[in-house]
């Protein structure tokens, strides 16, 4: 693509999100999400693939419809209540209608169908961009509007995190695995919304850099499905040693970053008196933990077979930059022994 | 068990057929026992469409033992699918997965194996190809016939001339698509035994869009013909995009996450008996192959 529609396109990106960010007003907040919407589909379809095309399509309609949803719940908010305001919304039906749309927009199940075929049709960079930058502006409005008391929000928590578990079990590409490790993810950060939306910020935070780091390292081995990343021991040695541990963090293992948001979320979970919300969302993870084990047993504790006829790839210095993901990997991987300062920044 | 034959006149029929000026007065009398073909299809039939006689409902069977039949084995599939998720990705652990380098897809070994195939020729259009599948000898794929490039007489088809072997979709529990699923594999492996003649071997994938229905990704088959045996190794790079036999200006390589079907072609203008033997068709993977795609896309409107 012409360096200046793809500049002009991730500049509108971020405008997206900013808006939605800054916005107080609902109609705002929605035309900041519309706007991410429109920027990201040219860069979705770029590659002229009909897959690619497929995936756009199918991104367009879940969001168009998410936004539809978004536009119906503000006037009705505003029917209902007389104003605009994000912040000061009391009744329930809009409220629950917008943790619908937003649930939609981000990919909670149950209406998840959409986010492993459209992340399967994408690059991996688009697909990066799709998994983390997309998901900023939802959660600007859900941390806003979340209701008190909401079974509405641990259901949609404990299926997202279920259907991500089950349904990554089998998968073999590499980016469906991604999409389902992403819903089981927005499943914990939606669990725990209503009790402690400063811990779903952090969630959503550490989700971002370990997501980061991984599309970053499928991307450097161009890698796409799990054969492929079985040869990633003689192209990255190094790398190699070092993503299964990526991986077990995103499963939520001590001592790893990524056990952190687990832990706080089952704390809070416990104090809230939902013993068997935390027990059921623990064993969920059982069923992520078991896909991210058999990539890394396909990664490092498998040799693949040698084959003479073969061509081993030439290890020439890769023009790929990769500053971005060893500063991640660093955070991904020992970020863990932070969390009393995290814990005192997120009190107020 | 079907419906009841609805009782056909021949009298008046022939009738029909002898008396052409009393013919407004004749369907009046044929309506009651046969229902007009004007009904049941569009006023002109193409030549080799077959002439249909029956109201579409009576081409189905509504018998129980059918739908007895039909719960037991949606059933037992479905049952399959959710005992082979146990397993590992395609019912298989992940190990045999990983260390898989060739795969068998179609192998011809009993008659059951036929059935996956469909087959066709330009005598749906009206056309005088004639295509026939059999299992051969050595239980392998026989598929044979004529061809003839005389087009039908219907007035707009100009060329004619093709017969074509393709699998059918694989279905999952209550018919849902299934597809095949070749991304460890980059090469597509045949043995087969021609008889000279250029073939057009024609992959499937899975599409969404109406308009991309009848996109294929082809590569050319030439056979050797004699009594041996080929073996042909076409990389999955090497195929190129057709849509209904045009090459496209667009290319992009095949993906093989969603692989729907595989065919063979016939079309190469030279009358005559035709015959290809087929002993199975595999995927392997060739280490050594690093291409992605065989064909440059140029830019459509280059700066000058």
């Amino acid at each position: 693509m012409n360096p200046i529609v793809s500049c002009t396109l991730l500049i509108t990106l971020g405008l997206g999100t900013t808006i939605t960010f800054a916005s107080s007003h609902w109609f705002l907040a929605w035309m900041g999400l519309e706007i991410n919407t429109l920027a990201i589909l040219p860069l979705m379809a770029q590659y002229h693939h009909p897959r690619a095309t497929e995936a756009t399509l199918k991104y367009f309609l879940t969001q168009a419809t998410a936004a539809s949803t978004l536009l119906f719940a503000t006037t009705t908010n505003a029917w209902l209540n007389g104003q605009w305001d994000i912040q000061h919304m009391t009744h329930p039906l809009p409220i629950t209608l917008f943790t619908i749309a937003l649930a939609l927009k981000i990919g909670l199940a149950p209406p998840t169908i959409w986010l492993p075929e459209v992340l399967q049709g994408l690059d991996l960079i688009t697909g990066l961009i799709m998994s983390t930058w997309q998901k900023l502006a939802p959660f600007a409005l859900l941390l806003q509007i979340y209701p008190a008391n909401s079974t509405l929000l641990i259901m949609l928590g404990l299926t997202s995190t279920l259907i991500g578990g089950w349904g990554g079990l089998n998968q073999t590409q590499l980016r469906k695995i991604l999409a389902y490790s992403s819903i089981a993810h927005l499943g914990w950060m939606i669990l725990v919304l209503q009790f402690s939306p400063a811990l779903t910020l952090l969630t959503l935070f550490m989700y971002i850099i370990m997501t980061f780091s991984t599309f970053l390292v499928f991307h450097l081995n161009n890698a796409t499905n799990i054969n492929t990343l079985a040869t990633t021991w003689a192209k990255t040695p190094a790398l190699t040693a070092l993503t299964p541990l990526l991986l077990l963090s995103l499963g939520g293992l001590p001592p790893l970053s990524g056990f952190m948001p687990k832990w706080l979320i089952l704390q809070e979970l416990a104090k809230q008196d939902l013993a068997l919300t935390a027990t059921l969302a623990a064993l969920t993870a059982l069923l992520s933990l078991y896909f991210y084990l058999r990539l890394s047993y396909a990664l490092a504790l498998t040799m693949f077979p040698n084959n003479p006829t073969g061509t081993p790839p030439w290890r020439l210095q890769s023009p790929q930059i990769v500053y971005p993901l060893a500063l991640s990997i660093t955070a991904t991987l020992t970020l863990l022994p932070l969390t009393p300062t995290i814990t005192a920044l997120m009190t107020p | 068990m079907s419906l009841p034959r609805i009782t056909r006149l021949p009298s008046v029929r022939l009738l029909s057929s002898i008396y052409q000026h009393q013919q407004p007065l004749l369907p009046s009398i044929s309506a009651l026992t046969v229902p007009r073909r004007t009904v049941t299809q569009n006023e002109y039939r193409r030549p080799g469409q077959p002439k249909e006689d029956k109201w579409p409902w009576q081409n189905i069977n509504f018998g129980l033992s059918k739908g007895l039949e039909g719960i037991k084995k949606h059933f037992t599939l479905l049952k399959k699918e959710f005992s082979d998720t146990w397993v590992g990705p395609e019912g298989k652990p992940i190990i045999d997965h990983m260390l898989e380098q060739n795969r068998v897809v179609f192998e011809f070994r009993n008659p059951e194996a036929l059935e996956s195939w469909t087959v066709s020729s330009d005598r749906e259009i009206g056309g005088q190809s004639e295509a026939y599948l059999k299992l051969g000898k050595y239980n392998t794929c026989f598929f044979y016939g004529t061809l003839s490039s005389a087009p039908p007489k219907d007035g707009e088809t100009r060329y004619s001339g093709y017969c074509t072997m393709r699998s059918k979709q694989m279905l999952a529990s209550f018919d849902r698509k299934q597809h095949y699923d070749w991304t460890t594999f980059n090469t597509l492996h045949l043995r087969v035994r021609g008889d000279g003649r250029p073939w057009m071997i024609t992959v499937g994938a899975e599409t969404y869009f109406a308009h991309q229905k009848d996109d294929m990704y082809c590569y050319f088959l030439y056979t050797r013909g004699g009594p041996y045996w080929q073996d042909v190794k076409i990389p999955f790079s090497k195929f190129f995009l057709s849509h209904r036999g045009r090459i496209q200006d667009d290319q992009h390589p095949l993906w093989l996450d969603k692989v729907n079907t595989i065919g063979f072609t016939l079309g190469d203008k030279a009358d005559g008996p035709f015959q290809l033997e087929i002993d199975y068709i595999g995927v392997c993977k060739d280490y050594a192959h690093t291409e992605e795609f065989a064909y440059e896309v140029y830019k459509r409107n280059p700066e000058v």
